[in-house]
C-alpha cells in the first residue's frame, strides 16, 4: 500500500535530483501562492484573535482595553458555563464523528460492489453534503417539529409512539437530535473519502486472502482496514475539526437550549462574543478550542499516517 | 462471478438489495419529505396526521418565490401574498433568486482557484523532498484550527481594507482560505498514492517539477481533482456564518442568508420555507449528478492500483 502520507518522497528519489537546489526552488514557488493567500486572509486573523485573547476587551466599556497576559485564559478555566461546554462538545463530537464514520464506511463498502443501480444510489450519496446547512437544519427542525413533524407522525402511525412529543425540546435527546442532522450531511463526504482509497486497494491481496481461506470479516479486517488507513485518516480529521467547531446547526436548530442541553463551546463562543460582548475571554475560549482540535488531529494524523 | 456457486450469489442479491434500500431511505427520506411538503398549501401541511404526498400537485410557493420580484411587499401588503402560502410572503421573497446567482458565482469562483491553488502546493509536499515539508503541512492545517467565531472581527477588517465587504470577491477569498488547507490534505494523500517510479521515469525523460506535475500527476488524479472541485464548491455553497458578517446588502447575500432570513420572519409559511430549500438544494445536486461519474465510476478505469 502506497497511500500513506508518511512515507518520505525522498528515498531513492533523492538520486534524481537534477541540482542542488532545484528541488527547493521548486518547491518554493509552488508553495508560494498557497503561502501568500493563507498570509491575507489566514494568518492575520488568527493572531489578530489570538491578541485579543491576551486583552481585556469588553465593547460595553469600548476606550479601556488593557493586556492582562494570560487572565482571560485562567479566567474561563474557573467559568462553569465553561466545562459544562466541554462536557457537551465532547459528547456532541463523540457521537458525530463515531456515527459519520461507521456509516460511511458502511456506505463506501456497499458503493464499492459493482451491482445494478450502485450508479443511481452513488449520484444520490450526494444529495445530503449538497443540501446548505441552513436548510439541512430547517429540514431537520421541520422534521422533528412537536405538531406537524414527520418524526411524530411517522413513529405514531408505526404504533411506537403513544402522542406526539416535542423532540428537540427534550434536554436528553436534544444533542443527539442535532448530531443526527450533522450526520446526515457530513456522511457523503466522508464516504466518498473512503471510497477513493478504497479503489486504490489492489484486487490481488483479495485474492490472496481468499485463497488463504479468509472469510467476509477476515478480508475486511486484514485487507480493507489497514489499506482504509489514509482514507481514514483524512476522514477522522476533517470530522473532528467540523464537529468540534460546528455552529450553525446550534444557532438555527436550538439556539443553546432548552436550557442548557446545547450549549456546546461554540455556542458558549457565540454568547460570551456577540451577546456579552466580552471579545477578550471569547478570544480565549477560541484558542483553547483550537488547541483541542489541532492536538486531536495531530494525534489522528500521528496515530494513522505511522510517521508523519 | 460466474463460477461461483448460486445460493451465494442469491444471498448478495438479497445483501445488497437490503442495504441499498437502506440507504435510499436514509439518504433520500428526509429530502423526499422536503420536496413533498414544498408543494402543498400551508392548509395542507399543517394537517394532522400529516399528507406523506401532496393531495395535489400545488406550485403556488414555487410561484410566489420566482415571481417575487414583481411584487411590492410592505408590511399592509405583505397579507396579499399567495394563497398557496398561507397568504403570506416574507419581505426578502424577492432576494431569493439574486442570492442564488451569487452563491453560483461565488461557488464556482472558489471551486476553480481553490483547485489551481492547491494543486501546486499538493504537489510540492507530497512530491519533492524539501526542507520544512513536514512544517509546511501542518501550519496549512493548523489555519483551519482557530473557530469561525473567533475569526468573524478580524476578517471583517481585513475585508474592509482590502475594500471588499459587500462584494462578492470577500466571501471569495475568505472560502478559499476554508477551502484550501483540506483540499491541499486530500490531494497530498492521492498524489502519495501514485506510484513513485511514474514520477522516476518522468524525470529520467527530461521532465522538471512542472512537467511531472502535468504529465504524470495531473492526468492520473481526475477524481480526486473532481473531488475537491465539488467539496470547494459544497462548502462555500453552505457557508454561512462569514457570508452574515461580511455581506449586508442584497448585491453580495448568498442563498443561506437569504433563507434564514425568512425564518427569522414569523409569519412566514413552512411550506415558503420549505419551497426555498428546494430551490437551493437543486443546482448543487445537479452539479453533482453531472460529476458524480467521474467521481466514483471515473476511478474504477482511472485508479491507480498501488
Amino acid at each position: 500500500m502506497s497511500t500513506t502520507l508518511d512515507r518520505r518522497p525522498g528515498g531513492s528519489g533523492r538520486r534524481w535530483r537534477l541540482g542542488l537546489g532545484y528541488d527547493e526552488r521548486s518547491a518554493a514557488i509552488l508553495v508560494f501562492p498557497v503561502v501568500a493567500v493563507l498570509l491575507v486572509v489566514a494568518a492575520y486573523p488568527i493572531l489578530y484573535s489570538f491578541w485579543v485573547s491576551l486583552h481585556d476587551i469588553v465593547l460595553t466599556r469600548p476606550l479601556r482595553r488593557p493586556f492582562v497576559g494570560f487572565d482571560n485564559y485562567l479566567r474561563i478555566f474557573d467559568d462553569e458555563r465553561f466545562w459544562l461546554a466541554v462536557g457537551r462538545t465532547t459528547f456532541y463530537t463523540v457521537v458525530t464523528v463515531a456515527v459519520t464514520t461507521i456509516l460511511a464506511v458502511l456506505v463506501a463498502l456497499l458503493l464499492n460492489e459493482a451491482f445494478p443501480g450502485q450508479r443511481i444510489l452513488a449520484a444520490l450519496l450526494l444529495v445530503p453534503w449538497a443540501t446548505p446547512s441552513v436548510v439541512n437544519g430547517l429540514m431537520w427542525k421541520w422534521i422533528y417539529d412537536p405538531t406537524y413533524g414527520l418524526l411524530n407522525a411517522l413513529l405514531v402511525q408505526l404504533g411506537l409512539l403513544e402522542r406526539y412529543r416535542a423532540w428537540l425540546g427534550d434536554p436528553d435527546l436534544t444533542l443527539l437530535l442535532i448530531a443526527n442532522a450533522a450526520i446526515w450531511k457530513q456522511m457523503p463526504l466522508a464516504a466518498l473519502l473512503l471510497i477513493v482509497t478504497m479503489k486504490a486497494i489492489p484486487d490481488d491481496l483479495y485474492r490472496a486472502a481468499k485463497v488463504d481461506g479468509a472469510n467476509v470479516f477476515q478480508r475486511f479486517v486484514h485487507v480493507t482496514l489497514p489499506a482504509l488507513r489514509p482514507g481514514l485518516m483524512l476522514v477522522l480529521v476533517y470530522e473532528t475539526m467540523i464537529s468540534i467547531r460546528h455552529f450553525d446547526l446550534f444557532l438555527i436548530m436550538t439556539q443553546g437550549g432548552p436550557g442548557d442541553a446545547s450549549f456546546t463551546l461554540s455556542w458558549l463562543i457565540y454568547v460570551e462574543t456577540f451577546r456579552s460582548l466580552r471579545f477578550g475571554t471569547g478570544a480565549a475560549m477560541s484558542y483553547v478550542l483550537a488547541m483541542a482540535t489541532f492536538l486531536l488531529s495531530w494525534a489522528v494524523i500521528r496515530w494513522l499516517g505511522k510517521r508523519l | 462471478m460466474a463460477g461461483r456457486p448460486v445460493a451465494p450469489r442469491i444471498g448478495r442479491a438479497l445483501l445488497l438489495a437490503f442495504f441499498s434500500a437502506l440507504f435510499v431511505l436514509y439518504v433520500a427520506g428526509p429530502v423526499a419529505w422536503l420536496v413533498s411538503s414544498s408543494l402543498q398549501t400551508e392548509a395542507q401541511i399543517t394537517a394532522v396526521p400529516p399528507n406523506w404526498l401532496p393531495p395535489e400537485l400545488n406550485f403556488g410557493n414555487f410561484d410566489a418565490i420566482l415571481n417575487a420580484a414583481e411584487r411590492q411587499v410592505t408590511y399592509e401588503t405583505r397579507r396579499q401574498g399567495d394563497p398557496a402560502t398561507g397568504g403570506f410572503l416574507p419581505s426578502g421573497a424577492a432576494n431569493l433568486i439574486p442570492s442564488l446567482w451569487n452563491s453560483l458565482t461565488v461557488g464556482v469562483w472558489v471551486a476553480v482557484l481553490n483547485l489551481l491553488l492547491s494543486i501546486t502546493a499538493a504537489y510540492a509536499i507530497a512530491v519533492i523532498d524539501f526542507r520544512g515539508r513536514r512544517v509546511t503541512l501542518y501550519t496549512v492545517l493548523a489555519t483551519r484550527v482557530v473557530p469561525d467565531i473567533a475569526l468573524i472581527v478580524p476578517l471583517f477588517l481585513v475585508v474592509r481594507n482590502l475594500g471588499l465587504i459587500n462584494t462578492l470577491g470577500a466571501l471569495v477569498v475568505t472560502y478559499l482560505a476554508i477551502t484550501v488547507p483540506f483540499t491541499i490534505f486530500i490531494l497530498i494523500s492521492y498524489f502519495e498514492g501514485i506510484p513513485r517510479d511514474l514520477y522516476r521515469a518522468a524525470r529520467i525523460d527530461g521532465c522538471g517539477h512542472w512537467g511531472a506535475l502535468r504529465h504524470v500527476y495531473l492526468p492520473l488524479s481526475l477524481p480526486a481533482l473532481v473531488a475537491s472541485l465539488t467539496f470547494a464548491f459544497l462548502t462555500s455553497w453552505n457557508e454561512f456564518v462569514f457570508a452574515l458578517v461580511l455581506t449586508q446588502n442584497v448585491a453580495a447575500q448568498t442563498l443561506p442568508i437569504v433563507i434564514s432570513g425568512f425564518v427569522m420572519d414569523f409569519t412566514t409559511s413552512f411550506s415558503f420555507v420549505n419551497a426555498a430549500g428546494v430551490i437551493a438544494i437543486i443546482p448543487p445536486v445537479l452539479m453533482a449528478v453531472l460529476f458524480q461519474r467521474y467521481i466514483v465510476s471515473g476511478l474504477t478505469a482511472g485508479a491507480v492500483k498501488g
